[in-house]
């Protein structure tokens, strides 16, 4: 007899269960294609076991979407004050539960060899790799799943779900359709976001990322934003499952300062990008869709290697730092400080510097955190709705990340350290002029 | 406008809001801001699209938490059954102080804005914002016209307080522009 139910033994969530038609996606050459992207880039250079790929981590996250469409829909959690939210009819359900496993397997399908390593200097401007995803799964090669499905997808509303409505840029989305893209590229309760918490943590062998998922997926709930009659629905918690909600936003602070933006692994990031402009050409990266599904990390690391090994290449230098760990050092890192007198002193280092050594042998890395996971409603035991961050000391001062590196190239890191420690303060001080116009 | 530029600009409205007894939520600075950009030209350069309540930025969003992270802006708890409001962080001096011009060229628009909208509730900004939204889209509708649109777009929004909110706009449109003339 044919087998219409299947699983995938999985490091995080022991087992993946997929159907048939899931599988048919799973086997199309753009899903097969992740096999071959790294999670984490070059994270592997400083944590050796985070060699994991977007393949699996996809499967988690489908894993997991369909876990919290089951909770937040079944009647017993729905909200009164928010219930037109759900559709009428099982039917109805039945459709939006494949569409919000469909999306979330393809969430990461447009990522570029090494994830996010290089995506803001190689793409076209304003292009990002969502836009790839969702063009990806509207592509006629997917669209002929979609049809084969039973019922058959919209694969505009795939792409909705995959994407969000802060990338998929001109598209109107409805209520509902944002609380389920909310369930998986959410900045609070993602899917995507427990999944890379939980496999990026197993994989660096870093416990930091480890997060109570049960209980959190289990008290998740579509409540309304506050107490007025105008409220919109959106996605929070239960009080019980507080503590897991707190729990996973420690755990994605800790995993950013001691993993995302370890400055090694940062400094790799930036030589692989110099590696790729110099490769490829700035804003050149392929987009037309065959071109861009045969660019994986193995096609760029082939090239590396032949451009470590060849001064005449004009990636040799970034490839040569990257391959023989002569990659940059760094040179100073934002304090409290001196943000209190500048808050963009690094860049102020990294222009002096630039200056004294030439900027060859200099990189800034600057991330003040963007998204905002913390705040999202909790009800309590009485009904009533409250912020996340009046009812939790933790989220109310958990700060967000904020990161402001400058680096040097090793030969002249001696120099540089002693050139900064006699200029410091002048340095630290000296601001970008107030330009008449803006 | 460079970034610090705008967070100077961005503060500025947060202090005149809070000014004006506003709530200072992120839906209220949302609201503010769109107008600011929208209406009155300012140029933050912040993409919007129709989301939560009305025209919403994700671009915005993302600058505010930013200015948290470099305690420029930081958050208070007014009440715990709101989120939390928006107020001038740690930073705010050193901001105020290092962008004068940038903050004495903007002021007449930050305090039009927010004498206007610093007293009013989430949905009358809601209201007030859509129809900025749809006016910017067919400004040569009539008003019924484009007190439909709202509705199409915010079906909870009754047909009267769409003319209502509709009107206002246009209200406020002319006074800038009588402003502007002077």
């Amino acid at each position: 007899m044919e087998k219409h139910f299947h699983e995938i033994r999985d490091a995080v969530h022991v087992f993946v269960h997929l159907d048939t038609e899931e599988r048919r996606v799973v086997d199309s050459v753009a899903f097969q294609r992740l096999r071959h992207i790294h999670q984490l880039a070059l994270t592997h250079l400083v944590y050796p076991g985070a060699t994991h790929r977007r393949f699996e981590h996809s499967l988690g996250v489908m894993e997991l979407a369909g876990r919290v469409f089951d909770v937040i829909t079944a009647e017993r959690n729905r909200d009164s004050r928010v219930r037109q939210v759900f559709p009428p009819s099982p039917d109805a359900l039945n459709y939006w539960r494949r569409v919000v496993r469909m999306a979330a397997l393809c969430h990461d399908l447009g990522h570029l060899p090494f994830s996010h390593a290089a995506e803001g200097t190689l793409l076209p401007q304003g292009m990002k790799h969502h836009d790839l995803s969702a063009k990806i799964i509207q592509s006629d090669d997917m669209q002929r799943i979609w049809e084969s499905v039973t019922p058959p997808l919209r694969r505009q509303e795939v792409a909705k779900l995959a994407v969000g409505p802060k990338d998929l840029k001109g598209e109107a989305f409805g209520p509902w359709e944002s609380l389920l893209s909310e369930t998986i590229v959410g900045d609070s309760f993602g899917v995507d976001r427990m999944d890379y918490l939980l496999r990026d943590s197993l994989h660096a062998g870093v416990i930091y990322g480890k997060i109570d998922q049960y209980r959190l997926i289990d008290t998740l709930r579509v409540l309304p934003e506050n107490n007025t009659k105008e409220a919109e629905p959106a996605l929070g918690v239960e009080l019980g499952g507080l503590p897991s909600a707190e729990g996973l936003l420690l755990a994605r602070y800790f995993m950013y300062t001691q993993v995302y933006f370890h400055p090694v692994r940062r400094i790799y990031d930036i030589h692989l990008r110099d590696f790729l402009t110099a490769w490829l050409g700035r804003n050149r990266f392929p987009t037309e869709l065959d071109d861009f599904l045969r660019l994986t990390d193995e096609e760029v690391l082939v090239e590396m290697r032949k451009a470590a090994r060849d001064p005449s290449h004009p990636g040799h230098d970034p490839a040569d730092r990257i391959l023989n760990r002569k990659h940059f050092r760094l040179l100073y890192e934002r304090n409290p400080d001196d943000s209190a007198k500048n808050p963009e002193a690094g860049r102020a280092v990294y222009a002096a510097a630039c200056q004294e050594f030439g900027d060859q042998y200099v990189r800034h890395d600057r991330y003040a955190e963007k998204e905002d996971p913390a705040d999202f409603p909790v009800r309590m035991r009485d009904d009533r709705i409250v912020s996340s961050r009046a009812q939790s000391h933790v989220l109310k001062d958990l700060p967000p990340v904020n990161v402001d590196y400058v680096f040097v190239a090793p030969e002249i890191r001696t120099e540089a350290e002693q050139w900064l420690a006699r200029n410091r303060q002048d340095i630290i001080v000296q601001k970008e002029k107030e330009e008449d116009e803006p | 406008m460079k970034r610090l530029q705008r967070a100077a600009v961005l503060l500025s409205l947060i202090e005149a809001l809070r000014r004006r007894d506003s709530w200072c939520a992120e839906t209220n600075v949302q609201k503010a801001v769109y107008f600011l950009q929208e209406l009155l030209e300012v140029p933050l350069d912040l993409e919007f699209v129709l989301y939560k309540y009305g025209p919403y930025s994700f671009d915005l969003r993302e600058e505010l938490t930013s200015l948290r992270a470099d305690s420029i802006l930081t958050f208070e708890i007014r009440d715990p059954t709101y989120g939390p409001s928006y107020a001038p962080g740690q930073l705010r001096d050193l901001i105020v102080g290092d962008f004068p011009k940038t903050i004495s060229r903007f002021r007449k628009e930050i305090d039009f804005v927010a004498e206007r909208l610093g007293n009013k509730g989430i949905a009358e900004l809601e209201r007030l914002s859509t129809a900025l939204y749809v006016r910017l889209r067919s400004p040569d509708t009539g008003v019924h016209k484009r007190a439909q649109s709202v509705r199409e777009l915010k079906p909870h929004i009754s047909s009267p307080l769409a003319e209502q909110a509709v009107k206002e706009v246009d209200a406020m449109f002319e006074e800038w522009q009588a402003i502007c003339k002077e």
